[in-house]
């Protein structure tokens, strides 16, 4: 019993983080990427989106986030509402279709939380998913971290 | 090209030159050495005329919904600039706050556009250019703060090489300033990397309306504009015949227009072809 405890929380906290080699993002093993830099936690029908590290490491400070309604339609790959930093303000896109069904009212009075915590408190939207199948198109951990490298040496 | 004689002459208010942190590049970068082909963009060169704020905006998105189009279908996408005036407006980006207006927004003074670019609530108006570049950043660095310091860039350029104004950035203030005055104001939005919204250069601009405003929301500094500065360097200087006088108003129009599309062209390296549009054409 005990063994099989330890294991399982050193898989726990191996699975949780991940941090790649370039040292400057996180990446979280348990979730889905998109390639605009949004990340979504499934939970049954649920999924909660926000964006990545690496984006809010782009970005620099948010000052501003632009929320949905809730009840409102997303698609994925639209955007449906706008971070805004240093003058810059810039879509968010979602990963999945469905229905918002929470919005992180919590973001108004401190957008910062983008930065400090992009895949905990940060989070902005919970959508009702109508169509499971949109993980598919997603990137995992892996292909994400792969991806940004790839993004960040192009330039 | 009209530049002031004579910089002996007048007084210069201490500028300062502080540049921006630059982001944390990768350590591989061979592409900014080698010199690359300039890509080609279309301006829409408007700047004599005063275009209604609302059209200019329409016609932005339409531009910007074109551009992802042909993203989605991998096809080339290359940059467009619009250049012109606007009527008097005052405009406020997605997080703007009400309480930055010095008025009832049911008693304003002009039309109030509530925009999704950054920033806070600016005036636009006769006298001043505005550029608005619709560029696809995958075709230069995919950086916004990259972006907003290569704007600054080039309205800095601008004021040395036509009016040899040393105007500089001040960090954590986007936009362009000679000491204390703000002479062009910065505001972008960015929808998959297609950017829009842009720059405003006061010129000649009446900046009494930025007083019933808090221009970007910053209490403490202030407005200026091409023509006020020159007007200040030439009345405080004693060698005056030296100087050459002020060209009028459409002169200085003019000479900051040409300026702005070469160091445009310069800074963003693109090689600008000049389109026209119809107004009228459009929806």
């Amino acid at each position: 019993m005990a063994s099989t405890m330890l294991w399982a929380s050193r898989a726990a906290s191996y699975l949780r983080i991940s941090v790649f080699h370039r040292g400057f993002s996180t990446v979280l093993k348990d979730l889905k990427y998109a390639d605009s830099h949004e990340w979504v936690k499934v939970s049954g029908n649920a999924a909660t989106i926000g964006i990545t590290d690496h984006a809010q490491d782009h970005l620099g400070d948010v000052v501003y986030v632009e929320l949905p309604e809730v009840g409102a339609a997303v698609k994925q790959g639209d955007s449906f509402g706008a971070v805004e930093s240093v003058k810059a303000t810039s879509d968010v896109n979602s990963p999945v279709s469905g229905k918002v069904i929470e919005v992180n009212e919590e973001l108004s009075n401190s957008p910062a939380l983008v930065n400090s915590s992009p895949y905990e408190n940060g989070w902005i939207i919970k959508v009702e998913m109508n169509d499971s199948g949109d993980l598919k198109n997603l990137m995992d951990s892996e292909e994400y971290s792969k991806f940004c490298e790839e993004e960040d040496s192009k330039h | 090209m009209m530049t002031l004689a004579p910089n002996l002459c007048f007084r210069t208010i201490p500028t300062k030159c502080i540049t921006v942190k630059q982001q944390k590049d990768p350590p591989h970068q061979l592409n900014s050495v080698i010199p690359t082909k300039p890509k080609p963009c279309e301006c829409f060169d408007l700047h004599k005329e005063l275009i209604p704020y609302g059209k200019a905006w329409s016609w932005q998105k339409q531009i910007v919904k074109q551009k992802q189009a042909l993203i989605q279908e991998h096809e080339d996408c290359p940059d467009s600039l619009i250049i012109l005036q606007h009527n008097p407006v005052y405009t406020m980006g997605t997080g703007s706050s009400e309480k930055f207006l010095n008025f009832d927004m049911k008693e304003a003074p002009f039309d109030v556009y509530r925009t999704e670019r950054g920033g806070e609530v600016t005036f636009h108006g006769p006298g001043q250019l505005v550029m608005y570049p619709i560029i696809n950043l995958r075709n230069h660095k995919m950086d916004l703060h990259w972006y907003l310091r290569k704007l600054e860039e080039l309205v800095i350029r601008v004021l040395q090489s036509s009016f040899s104004i040393k105007a500089s950035r001040i960090e954590g203030l986007t936009g362009v300033w000679f000491g204390n005055q703000k002479l062009a104001a910065i505001g972008v939005r960015v929808s998959k990397w297609i950017t829009y919204h842009g720059l405003a250069l006061n010129v000649t601009t009446d900046l009494t309306p930025f007083s019933w405003i808090v221009p970007c929301g910053l209490q403490d500094r202030q407005v200026g504009s091409i023509r006020g500065l020159l007007q200040e360097f030439q009345s405080s200087t004693r060698c005056s015949e030296a100087v050459k006088p002020i060209s009028d108003d459409d002169e200085l129009i003019d000479i900051s227009y040409k300026s702005l599309i070469k160091e445009f062209s310069e800074v963003f390296n693109l090689e600008i072809h000049q389109k026209t549009f119809d107004f009228v054409e459009d929806h």
